[in-house]
């Protein structure tokens, strides 16, 4: 599969602050890329060097085989982006709007075709209203359509589910895997949302502290061996006291939910089992986890950082 | 670049405040030519009260060319105001809405943009210059008809003859667009420093009112540095009506007494506005978009 973006040793320091370090990574076609860590982690700064809106310190950007610095008009022409908010001219209407930024990425297509485009984000309704009426979701969509008025090859969505309902965030996912299987687009999505990567990403890396922690495919990164494991029995208390004064104390993890947790090889599951019951321990529930939470509390050794990110 | 410069002024245009500064001007300019309609003649007489007995005056002192250069003389020193409501919001309005990101993840230069930006908030101030001539000047004729123009300065008594005077009015204008395109390319620069536009506005007109106070004080420490303000240069438009004489004393139709200062000054504006703008390309192009 092609390269289409490759970041190596990328580098911003403001000041004293190093908020992304060192990091590399690539994104490949046809990819809907996860770029998961929490607030300040450096996913805002991160994506905002590739789209040139801040300038690294250190580290060399390539697009579709060319270097950023370099070549950097031909590449944002086949790239769309929404960053954070989707900021747009808010006395203007959907469709006005939709035509200036067109016109921005020196396009001219006809009222048809962005009609078209409102459609496809579910705004066709609200073509002609201020945007200033919108709620937030619909001006996420609008953001998203405005991304892709030009019918770019990549698109880069930072934190698109930010703010919005249930509902909201349902339908930008739904986009996303849309605009990933039927027309083709490779797409970099970051959040600090693990259940909504998990739920896109083909690929994904994690940042933690402006550093990669790991990169890879979710389906292989989710099928490790190393499982968490979630044990809810009729007496917690009592079970945790049993578990800390057994073998198994070392896989003990922060209990969540008042239910118990511990990170073990899947193989050994069995076993506890056995060892539970054999204390006399009434087992109700003892299941693995196998998401992107958990994956991250493996990965991490920082316990008080896990929880903030998964709160 | 040209399309850069449409999609400015559209912008520019669909906003609502940008009309206010026009619907002030007809107001400003409707109650000085309403005033002067009604007591124009005790107004007159108060001006003239200085010379009385000293010479009589034939003719229509109140004409359209007269209530034209009050209205220059009152709306200049307020217009800044006007302009650095668009011009100081150019980037820090487009930052405080977050469109600004948007704008830069399109493929130009920030060159372009800041360029076609300037170019906007000039057409802008342009369009507001013409209006106040638009209703200054040729609303005034028609109201006040047109005679020669009377003039009182300091010292002396100016009187520019009808036919002498309307090219004058023309390279007035063009010398107050100068003017405030300066105000513009000032205001235009301090948008970059900031992601409101309370700010800018604010800081625009702080500097023209403090520039202003040490162009006009006549204390010598600051008279050093007067020649390189540019508000020591933006009443400049005034040389434009003040003509050379002959040994008769009798002025010479299509003469300006002091050519050198209006070219000096205007290059003075000039420099100014490549200064303004240049910095702020280069701000511009090394900044962090961090709105």
């Amino acid at each position: 599969m092609q390269d289409i973006v490759k970041v190596a040793h990328l580098t911003k320091r403001f000041n004293q602050l190093t908020a992304v370090n060192d990091l590399s990574f690539t994104v490949r076609s046809g990819d809907v890329y996860g770029f998961l860590g929490q607030n300040g982690a450096g996913k805002s700064t991160s994506i905002r060097m590739l789209l040139t809106l801040i300038t690294p310190t250190e580290g060399d950007i390539e697009f579709f085989g060319m270097s950023l610095n370099r070549h950097r008009k031909e590449i944002l022409q086949q790239v769309g982006a929404v960053i954070e908010k989707p900021d747009v001219y808010k006395y203007l209407s959907a469709y006005d709007n939709l035509k200036l930024f067109a016109r921005l990425s020196g396009m001219h297509p006809s009222r048809a075709v962005l009609m078209n485009q409102l459609e496809m984000v579910g705004l066709a309704g609200r073509a002609n209203d201020p945007v200033k009426t919108f709620s937030q979701g619909m001006k996420q969509r609008l953001g998203i359509a405005i991304a892709l008025v030009h019918n770019p090859g990549l698109i880069v969505l930072d934190e698109p589910t930010n703010g919005l309902d249930p509902q909201g965030i349902a339908d930008i996912r739904n986009l996303i895997l849309f605009l990933s299987r039927e027309k083709k687009k490779t797409i970099i999505v970051s959040s600090h949302l693990l259940n909504e990567i998990e739920q896109i990403a083909t690929r994904m890396l994690i940042i933690d502290k402006g550093c990669k922690l790991v990169e890879g495919a979710t389906s292989e990164l989710l099928n490790s061996t190393q499982v968490v494991l979630q044990l809810n029995t009729a007496n917690n208390s009592q079970t945790l006291k049993i578990l800390q004064g057994s073998s198994w104390a070392d896989r003990l993890k922060p209990m969540r939910d008042g239910q118990l947790i511990l990170g073990l090889n899947r193989n050994e599951i069995p076993e506890l089992n056995r060892f539970l019951v054999g204390m006399q321990v009434e087992v109700l529930l003892l299941q693995p986890r196998n998401n992107l939470e958990d994956y991250f509390l493996q990965i991490t050794a920082g316990k008080q950082h896990v929880d903030a990110f998964t709160n | 670049m040209w399309t850069h410069l449409q999609i400015e002024l559209y912008k520019i245009f669909r906003r609502p405040r940008t009309y206010l500064a026009f619907a002030a001007i007809t107001a400003l300019i409707a109650v000085i030519q309403v005033g002067l309609f009604m007591d124009g003649k005790e107004y007159t007489e108060f001006v003239m009260a200085d010379f009385e007995g000293s010479f009589s005056v034939d003719g229509k002192i109140l004409n359209g060319y007269f209530i034209c250069y009050v209205i220059l003389q009152l709306l200049l020193v307020h217009v800044p105001l006007l302009i650095a409501l668009i011009a100081a919001d150019m980037i820090s309005g487009e930052a405080n809405m977050g469109t600004l990101r948007v704008l830069l993840t399109k493929p130009h230069s920030r060159s372009a943009i800041v360029l076609a930006k300037f170019m906007a908030s000039v057409v802008y101030t342009l369009l507001l210059l013409i209006w106040i001539a638009v209703l200054g000047l040729f609303v005034s004729m028609w109201v006040f008809g047109t005679d020669d123009l009377f003039l009182m300065k300091s010292s002396y008594v100016v009187i520019v003859k009808e036919s002498d005077v309307f090219w004058r009015y023309a390279g007035a204008f063009c010398f107050a667009a100068l003017s405030m395109v300066t105000v513009a390319a000032l205001g235009f620069f301090l948008s970059f420093f900031a992601e409101n536009s309370i700010g800018p506005i604010v800081a625009t007109m702080s500097v023209i009112i403090v520039a202003t106070i040490l162009s006009t004080m006549n204390i010598p420490i600051f008279n050093t540095i007067k020649p390189f303000l540019f508000t020591t240069h933006m009443i400049t438009w005034k040389e434009f009506f003040d003509f050379k004489v002959n040994d008769a004393n009798e002025a010479i139709i299509g003469s300006i007494q002091n050519p050198d200062k209006i070219i000096r000054s205007s290059l003075v504006l000039v420099a100014h506005i490549i200064a303004f703008v240049g910095a702020a390309v280069l701000v511009f192009r090394k900044k962090d978009i961090l709105s």
